[in-house]
């Protein structure tokens, strides 16, 4: 006989204590937190809160349309989106995901988590001054490109993560210096607009289900480069 | 028989001649082995379209088509994050991989081999950068773009595209870490962020050196009458190449980088970089803003101030009316424009005889107020003096060609009516531009709201005309044609002086 059948304890083995499997809840959550560095990318966060803070403190802004005036506070949020997304990458590959049953909770917990924290980092920062669209569109802003990274983590793979939120950022500032209006560049619709929630939010809904259901792609150019 | 009695070995003969090649071969394996291809048809798709997609828009002339890409950095824009990030990347390999003791402790100096990564890092970036501008200008170019190219603006960007992948390599060698690359990708676009700042706000000064900085030196006629003037972009070379040997030369510094020899070359470099960025920005506040640009004089070479040679193409609108041939496409537009004032003033003292497109230019200064940047008339017989490139052309910068034609018919009755052409008029003079306006197509009431107006302030920011002006202006319309030419005939060289009152209208 091998462990490979059995899916229970033998009849009259002690059962765990129920503080210690919590606390090997938190321990696992912790290692896997600490794999990901999300300490680091809590301290980046707080980081883009404060750069937020003084950009509108001091009235930082780029003169011209919309899009310019939109500079600061988006790339401030496409920032903490790509952190959030590097934080996907793992180290262990194949050995966590065989051995890891909990690891889609943790996935999905994670980068929960971190969009939560870059909200309130953000929400924080915009006391500063006056934020342009307020705290509902920094949150469909920040949920969306962080979906969007997601996505690219899910494709690309968590090292190169990063260049979705910085594309989507890139390609938002030109949509919306050349007035397009549709609703997957949500950035430049009004902070209670439907569609742009809707895109926003569909968008950051796929990430976190493909990152959460598949995990990130292991590319080979993590380790050959 | 012990190594201490050993006879020294002299070093073998071909060791000088093997460092290069085996150099050559590790730069070839860092060639290979790079990240950085890994990001370029993303920023393919970017620079096609942020850069590409709206500079095939605009008219085809090469300093408005490459107005948004190269006068306002988009094209360092498209580039500058993401080279930061993947050579931030490429920066922290060995440290991210734990492998920086293992090739610190190699026979070859860590600084040289970091030097390899580095220089196949930016040989990428640069290359794409090359050959995506390329391709942009061969496309653009169908079928035919008018005027030179700035091939200093583009060397500028070039290097400016070296210096970010430098400085995200430098980055990324120090800070290494998975966030280092989203770090120096974000910090690459805050600058190009900051700098867009500046340059918007910002006249003069060491601003001038931010490669986002188009006041000044382009657009207007650059390329077209006069070219484009290289003093700034050569000095934003210097500036940004500084900026990437620094960031080499730091690389150098520590201890684990190499011997003392090594070092102090490292130190040397690194200085030779800062000083380099410092003289960039101490001559860009030595730059002055000319008829044809911006002009460092420690930079500048007087050739590069002769006009273009050009035959002009005329068209009839009443008179003669000759533009560069580059504004062929506009020349209907410009003699639709002039044909129906033309027709009322001809033959009146004062009026021009023909017209004449001239070089749009930059200096802003007292003495050249005006000129260069709306319609005059001057010499004798008079001469409609036309510089269409301060005027946004049909199918730029949110222009169509019936606002073209508006805002010429508007600049060429206040350039009759008002001498300098610079002022604002004063109410006699309104009135009178008013009805030659509304004789030309304008109706009073989509006056002087409705119209692009020449000159920045005044009062024909507000919605209407002030009642005496519209007053005035009604009684003259109403008018007939032949009593108001008499009148005009009699009184213009006296309303263009501003010496009549609005109570000395008939």
């Amino acid at each position: 006989m091998t462990v490979a059948g059995v899916h229970q304890s033998a009849p009259g083995a002690t059962p765990a204590p129920v503080t210690g499997q919590a606390r090997g809840w938190l321990r696992l959550a912790w290692l896997y937190l600490v794999s990901r560095r999300v300490p680091a990318a809590v301290a980046l966060l707080a980081g883009f809160g404060a750069l937020l803070w003084v950009a509108l403190r001091w009235h930082w802004s780029v003169a011209g349309g919309a899009a310019a005036q939109m500079v600061i506070p988006l790339v401030t949020e496409a920032g903490a989106a790509a952190v959030i997304a590097v934080t996907t990458y793992g180290p262990f590959g194949e050995p966590e995901r065989a051995t890891g049953r909990w690891l889609p909770y943790l996935r999905l917990g994670a980068a929960v988590a971190l969009t939560a924290a870059a909200i309130g980092a953000l929400a924080i920062g915009s006391t500063g001054g006056v934020l342009p669209g307020g705290f509902a569109a920094m949150a469909r802003n920040v949920a969306g490109i962080t979906g969007v990274g997601l996505l690219c983590a899910a494709v690309l793979g968590g090292m190169l993560a990063w260049t979705g939120p910085m594309a989507y950022l890139v390609l938002t500032e030109s949509a919306l210096a050349g007035r397009v209006s549709t609703p997957w560049v949500w950035p430049g619709r009004p902070p209670l607009d439907r569609g742009g929630a809707i895109c926003a939010y569909l968008v950051f809904a796929a990430g976190l289900a493909l990152v959460t259901m598949r995990g990130v792609r292991e590319s080979v150019r993590d380790t050959a480069t | 028989m012990t190594v201490t009695s050993a006879p020294v070995r002299s070093t073998p003969r071909q060791a000088p001649q093997a460092a290069p090649r085996n150099m050559a071969r590790l730069l070839w394996v860092e060639l290979r082995h790079n990240a950085m291809p890994l990001v370029l048809p993303l920023i393919a798709v970017i620079f096609w379209f942020d850069s590409y997609r709206i500079a095939a828009t605009l008219p085809p002339l090469w300093n408005t088509r490459l107005y948004y890409i190269l006068g306002q950095g988009h094209a360092l824009l498209d580039f500058a994050p993401f080279v930061a990030g993947v050579a931030a990347w490429m920066g922290s390999r060995d440290t991210r991989r734990g492998t920086g003791d293992l090739v610190t402790a190699t026979v070859r100096p860590r600084w040289e081999a970091q030097l390899a990564t580095w220089a196949a890092t930016v040989i990428w970036a640069v290359g794409a950068y090359l050959v995506f501008v390329a391709v942009t200008l061969v496309l653009l170019g169908r079928p035919d773009v008018w005027g030179g190219l700035p091939w200093w603006s583009v060397a500028a960007d070039g290097v400016g595209v070296a210096a970010f992948a430098s400085a995200g390599f430098a980055l990324g060698a120090s800070f290494p870490g998975r966030f280092i690359t989203p770090i120096a990708a974000f910090a690459g676009f805050f600058a190009m962020g900051i700098s867009s700042q500046i340059g918007f706000s910002a006249s003069g000064g060491w601003a001038l050196i931010l490669p986002t900085m188009s006041t000044g030196n382009f657009g207007q006629d650059a390329g077209i009458f006069y070219q484009f003037l290289p003093d700034l972009p050569m000095a934003r070379v210097m500036f940004l190449a500084g900026i990437a040997v620094t960031a080499v030369g730091l690389l150098g510094l520590p201890v684990s980088a190499g011997g003392p020899r090594l070092r102090r070359s490292a130190a040397a470099v690194t200085v030779t970089g800062a000083a380099a960025v410092v003289a960039a920005v101490a001559l860009a506040f030595t730059a002055q803003v000319g008829p044809y640009g911006t002009v460092i004089p420690a930079l500048h070479d007087a050739a590069s101030d002769r006009p273009v040679p050009y035959t002009p193409v005329c068209g009839n609108a009443g008179i003669p009316v000759c533009l560069q041939p580059a504004y062929r496409p506009y020349l209907s537009d410009v003699t639709t424009a002039l044909r129906p004032v033309i027709s009322q003033v001809t033959g009146l003292p004062g009026a021009p005889v023909r017209a004449s497109q001239s070089a749009a230019i930059f200096a802003t200064g007292a003495a050249l107020k005006g000129l260069g940047q709306i319609p005059a008339l001057g010499g004798s017989p008079p001469v409609l003096s036309l510089p269409l490139g301060a005027i946004s052309l049909p199918d730029s910068f949110g222009q169509d060609s019936p606002s073209f034609i508006s805002q010429l018919k508007v600049e060429f009755v206040h350039a009759l009516v008002v001498s300098g052409g610079a002022t604002y008029g004063n109410p006699a003079q309104q009135a009178v531009e008013a009805v030659l306006l509304q004789n030309a197509g304008i109706p009073l009431a989509a006056q002087p709201h409705a119209i692009p107006w020449p000159i920045s302030s005044g009062p024909r920011q507000t919605a209407t005309y002030p009642q005496p002006i519209a007053a005035a202006a009604q009684r003259l319309a109403a008018m007939p044609a032949t009593t108001r030419r008499a009148w005009l005939a009699a009184h213009l060289p006296a309303l263009r002086a501003g010496r009549l009152t609005l109570g000395q209208l008939p």
